[in-house]
């Protein structure tokens, strides 16, 4: 009888088992047709990146002749100082827009005044208009100032700080879940708020300072609507996106630079592609942190 | 070390409900204070104002003679343990422990001398480069308790920090809690919501309900003389008796007549309602759980009662019994006192008779719930 049960048991165990493995190569195979479908684009840039035979379109991804001729000829454009705008407005705007973001963070968490509710509700509803709105005033503001056209970089900054501190959500929402007992702890320990949240805080939200500053990163980064309009596609005064894609403005330059442009897409995405690659753990983390963290 | 002073103290929160009112209480250098009361008594909103956690809405807080008010909690020098430990997490506990130390700039070997000092004196040396997370739950109140100690502060603030303890660990903390008083030798405020441990750690109870004072003396005198019918209630486990009754006198001597049973007013008690001249009233009269006598058979001045619920403690029992109107008393009965015939009498359901004598008889007016005799 009892062999009979055991033999019952490892059948359905059998069963179980089976339902488990395929049910994951399904997930398998749905992940690995996603991936493809998503490298496709990316794997074709690459690719042509590397054509040597023509510079413009063709019909087919795989190059004829091989070289790193195009890399080169990115040397002799104005590619590298539109790299070099891109990386300025980028690491600045990542390093203020962190601090910014951190600290209205933290103030809107811990510190309670009277304006505050308020303030917040304020802040979502102006995250309701589209950013672009904002765009023809935000212009002739900096055209004012004299940061557009060659001194678009700054301009593309003062943009970008600017409205910054309404990107708390995410980082309040973490800090949140820090409990206030540890602040407390703290203060009563001789620290003030800059240490507490220096020496407290900030250490115990490690993901999402991370995150911060990706986001920080990123956006300017990939900036290309608003840095064309302001920069009015003055070449010392554009971005990579926007410098790129003055490259296929017509036919005939799509003719003669498409495997150019190809190349420096790849340049554009490598720092953005290893960074992510080494941060991946914590941005995961950062975003999902502040909702399940009890 | 620090005499703490706080005079017409008042918290009023944004949505104006009112969590302490005129609070006055005059602490002594070196004195073991501990305020007791049910949850939202403001006995922790107290605690946190003197932290300087809490704004003061009206009054004026002293510590060692200076006005706190408006000073930081890192200017007042005080020192605090947390109900939750508060812990750094990221931290290991040596860090945990000198972490105060370090922001005052103190140089590191001297840091290194106190908070080896302290990890030994609360045994937890070895735990000493593990962190928080790594540590049970009485391994981390002691270092929440060491990092308090390093600091040379003049006053020890604890919010309920024995609250997060399972029951065994808690009563050997609480034995630790008193030999570390002893050897700090300070100024300790201490917040509870469990009279034991008010009981037996306080040099004096404050006990708080609704935000108002209740009463405040030591130990001995809270429980033999409580002010008013709660400080009664809340004081002492199980709480007390009360019945209500008639205050009378016969023949200059007075009587209370509990369920109809005549019972006289002798010793002590007796003695001081005449010298007080205190008139013939309704009354609640109130009698401790373990001042009741317990019988089988009736007698003079006994009140005939019906079990109803058994609770075996061990070493006594405490029984609930109806009275004849349906009022429920609970006695205290060491169980060495019973013979084995008896404690088989006591089964629910079964007939028994209660006594007490006036020495233990509490009165307490039936408007103002007050103590006739405080």
């Amino acid at each position: 009888m009892s062999e009979l049960n055991q033999a019952g048991n490892s059948k359905k165990h059998m069963g179980l088992k089976a339902k488990q493995r395929l049910s994951n190569s399904l997930v398998y195979v749905m992940l690995v047709i996603i991936s493809i479908v998503w490298l496709i684009p990316f794997v074709c840039i690459v690719l042509q990146s590397f054509r040597m035979e023509s510079t413009g379109r063709v019909g087919y991804v795989i190059p004829q002749v091989w070289g790193l001729g195009n890399y080169t000829r990115l040397l002799e454009t104005n590619f590298p100082r539109w790299y070099l705008n891109t990386l300025i407005i980028a690491l600045v705007v990542a390093i203020l827009q962190t601090i910014i973001v951190l600290c209205m963070s933290y103030t809107l968490s811990r510190f309670r005044f009277k304006i505050r509710k308020g303030l917040m509700q304020f802040m979502l509803i102006l995250g309701m208009f589209p950013g672009i709105l904002g765009m023809i005033i935000l212009y002739r503001v900096l055209d004012d100032l004299g940061l557009t056209g060659l001194h678009a970089v700054p301009g593309l900054i003062l943009v970008s700080v600017a409205s910054s501190g309404m990107g708390y959500y995410v980082s309040k929402g973490f800090f949140d879940t820090i409990p206030k007992s540890l602040d407390e702890a703290a203060r009563v320990d001789g620290a003030n708020r800059m240490q507490v949240l220096n020496k407290i805080i900030l250490p115990l939200s490690k993901p999402i300072v991370i995150y911060t500053v990706l986001t920080g990163f990123m956006g300017p980064w990939a900036d290309f609507v608003f840095a064309r309009y302001i920069s009015q596609l003055k070449p010392l005064g554009m971005n990579v996106a926007v410098g790129l894609q003055s490259w296929l403005a017509t036919d005939t330059m799509v003719h003669d630079n498409y495997t150019l442009f190809c190349a420096g897409g790849v340049v554009v995405a490598l720092p953005v592609a290893i960074l992510f690659m080494c941060l991946q753990k914590y941005y995961v983390e950062g975003v999902t942190g502040g909702a399940v963290k009890g | 070390m620090a005499s703490v002073k706080l005079t017409n103290v008042k918290k009023v929160y944004d949505n104006h409900v009112t969590a302490v009112h005129d609070f006055n209480l005059d602490i002594a250098d070196k004195e073991f204070i501990v305020f007791v009361g049910p949850s939202g008594c403001g006995k922790s909103t107290t605690l946190r104002m003197i932290a300087g956690l809490e704004e003061i809405s009206g009054g004026t807080i002293e510590i060692d003679g200076e006005v706190v008010n408006d000073l930081q909690p890192k200017d007042r020098n005080i020192a605090m343990v947390f109900q939750n430990y508060a812990l750094y997490p990221h931290m290991t506990v040596y860090d945990n422990i000198a972490f105060s130390l370090r922001l005052k700039k103190m140089p590191e070997d001297e840091v290194y001398e106190r908070v080896t000092k302290a990890a030994e004196i609360l045994g937890i040396t070895e735990y000493l480069l593990r962190k928080p997370r790594a540590l049970s739950g009485g391994q981390r109140q002691r270092v929440a308790i060491g990092r308090a100690m390093v600091r040379d502060s003049k006053v020890f603030l604890m919010d309920e920090p024995l609250s997060n303890l399972d029951a065994k660990l808690r009563n050997q903390m609480r034995a630790e809690i008193i030999l570390l008083r002893q050897k700090l030798d300070t100024t300790f405020i201490y917040v509870t919501h469990d009279q034991t441990e008010a009981m037996t750690l306080g040099d004096r109870i404050v006990i708080m309900k609704d935000g108002y004072i209740q009463q405040v003396g030591t130990p001995t005198e809270v429980f033999d003389m409580p002010k008013n019918l709660f400080v009664a209630e809340f004081i002492g486990a199980p709480k007390m008796n009360i019945m209500d009754t008639k205050l009378f006198k016969e023949g200059g001597n007075y009587y209370v007549k509990p369920f109809g049973v005549k019972i006289p007013v002798d010793g002590e008690k007796g003695e001081a309602l005449k010298s007080r001249g205190v008139s013939e009233q309704e009354i609640k009269l109130g009698v401790r759980p373990e001042h009741m006598s317990l019988f089988f058979e009736d007698g003079e001045n006994r009140i005939p009662c019906t079990l109803e619920v058994n609770e075996m403690m061990g070493s006594e029992l405490h029984l609930h019994v109806l009275a004849p109107d349906g009022t429920s008393l609970i006695i205290r009965v060491p169980t060495i006192n019973l013979s084995t015939a008896q404690k088989k009498q006591i089964k629910n359901g079964a007939r028994l008779y209660v006594g007490f004598t006036g020495q233990v008889m509490h009165f307490f007016d039936r408007k103002e719930n007050n103590n006739l005799l405080v």
